[in-house]
């Protein structure tokens, strides 16, 4: 069951170039939510603004080396290993929808293009990674939903209490949480009960794309370009902090550390 | 002078929400990070500021008395038991001041929540909650010891 290609069994009642053909609308749905969020909330006039305020009050002006230097660490901590977040269990949530999002993302894209139909047999290893990055968004998304969030911690809201912020996570996990249940479904035959499922998955999924603008999804791009800035400010030392703060975060205080 | 917060370097951890004194500093419901809903209740305390492990709080000076142009940034270095501050003058001066802040480690002081809870009759003692250990004493004299002697 979880190591056949479940879009390959979608062939029964839908052509495999529904799937590819969806796959580039979502993708331009992804670029016209982020280019919109961008210009409606100003955001990349803001950068901008701010980075050339930056540029101004640096004491310590950085050169092109420098400044790719800057951009790996940024790479290899905040964007690789969640190193921005101070609360370790945060940062384990993260890390694991992360990497469940690009596998699940990944191994989608090879199945759908590389693999459309029964007659092209998908490499076993190609469903497993899939299902592997479901149950990793589902037990990250499921651990920060419940336990992690902070209106639930610290403001003490219900745990099922829904706020716009949650549109993304929400989004993520029921989708890849209905992607499972409709490929168990498929794999016991029924085709009704199989479409039903499918529609749900594909809408939720359309949901999580569509809802960019509105959503936390587009975090994904410009929390690294703020990430790298932010180191930018502190090895310039335009960011205005105490000498003894470059580079340092302040440690949680130990009455704050309920999460 | 209201703090107000980067977005761009909150992580939206809460540790302001929790140490706020004045109960201002929530979580956006839209974005999921923290932001001062009441400016002008803000008593400058620089808690906020001081905790944010993100260096992501500021305060901003009124522009009708602060003095344009100036700047007061911290940070608490709780290792090492001091805090800095950057004062910015108008002119482009800047100066920098450190101050021990403690002179036992961080974290060494128990919280409210770890001492032991108070057993209903404690309500008639005269010591209040967590003494004398708190203290550091063995015990405190008490009203009647005081009548006694005198």
């Amino acid at each position: 069951m979880f190591t056949s290609n479940p879009f390959a069994e979608l062939t029964v009642f839908l052509s495999p170039a529904f799937m590819q053909i969806y796959i580039v609308l979502m993708i331009l749905a992804v670029a016209a939510g982020t280019i919109y969020d961008m210009l409606h909330k100003k955001s990349f006039q803001f950068f901008m603004q701010r980075r050339q305020n930056s540029e101004a009050r640096a004491r310590r002006p950085l050169g092109t080396g420098q400044k790719f230097g800057v951009a790996l660490k940024t790479l290899g901590k905040e964007v690789l290993t969640s190193g921005e977040f101070c609360n370790t269990k945060r940062q384990l949530s993260h890390l694991l929808l992360f990497y469940g999002f690009l596998l699940y993302l990944i191994s989608t894209i090879v199945m759908v293009y590389a693999y459309p139909t029964a007659q092209a047999t998908t490499p076993g290893v190609w469903p497993v990674l899939w299902n592997v990055g479901a149950l990793m968004i589902i037990i990250g998304g499921g651990w920060f939903f419940f336990f992690l969030r902070v209106n639930v911690v610290q403001e003490q809201d219900s745990p099922f209490r829904l706020i716009p912020a949650d549109l993304f996570v929400v989004s993520l996990v029921l989708s890849v949480l209905f992607g499972i249940i409709w490929e168990i479904v498929q794999a016991q035959g029924g085709l009704l009960a199989t479409q039903i499922l499918f529609g749900i998955y594909i809408g939720l999924t359309t949901l999580l794309f569509v809802s960019v603008p509105w959503s936390k999804f587009a975090h994904m791009f410009y929390k690294p370009a703020a990430a790298y800035q932010k180191r930018v400010e502190d090895v310039s030392g335009s960011d205005s902090l105490p000498t003894a703060a470059r580079g340092k975060k302040q440690v949680a205080s130990p009455g704050n550390t309920r999460t | 002078m209201p703090t107000f917060v980067d977005m761009t370097k909150c992580d939206g951890c809460g540790q302001c929400v929790d140490i706020c004194p004045s109960d201002i500093m929530h979580i956006d419901k839209t974005t999921r990070r923290a932001y001062n809903i009441e400016p002008n209740f803000c008593w400058e305390c620089f808690s906020c500021v001081k905790s944010c492990p993100q260096h992501a709080i500021d305060v901003r000076g009124y522009a009708d008395f602060a003095p344009l142009g100036h700047k007061v940034r911290v940070h608490r270095d709780e290792e090492g038991g001091k805090v800095h501050w950057l004062i910015g003058y108008r002119d482009g001066r800047e100066k920098e001041f450190t101050f021990p802040i403690r002179t036992t480690p961080w974290g060494s002081i128990p919280a409210a929540q770890e001492h032991q809870a108070p057993g209903p009759n404690d309500i008639k003692s005269p010591q209040l909650a967590h003494e004398p250990t708190a203290l550091k004493i063995d015990s405190l004299p008490t009203l009647e010891e005081a009548q006694n002697r005198g």
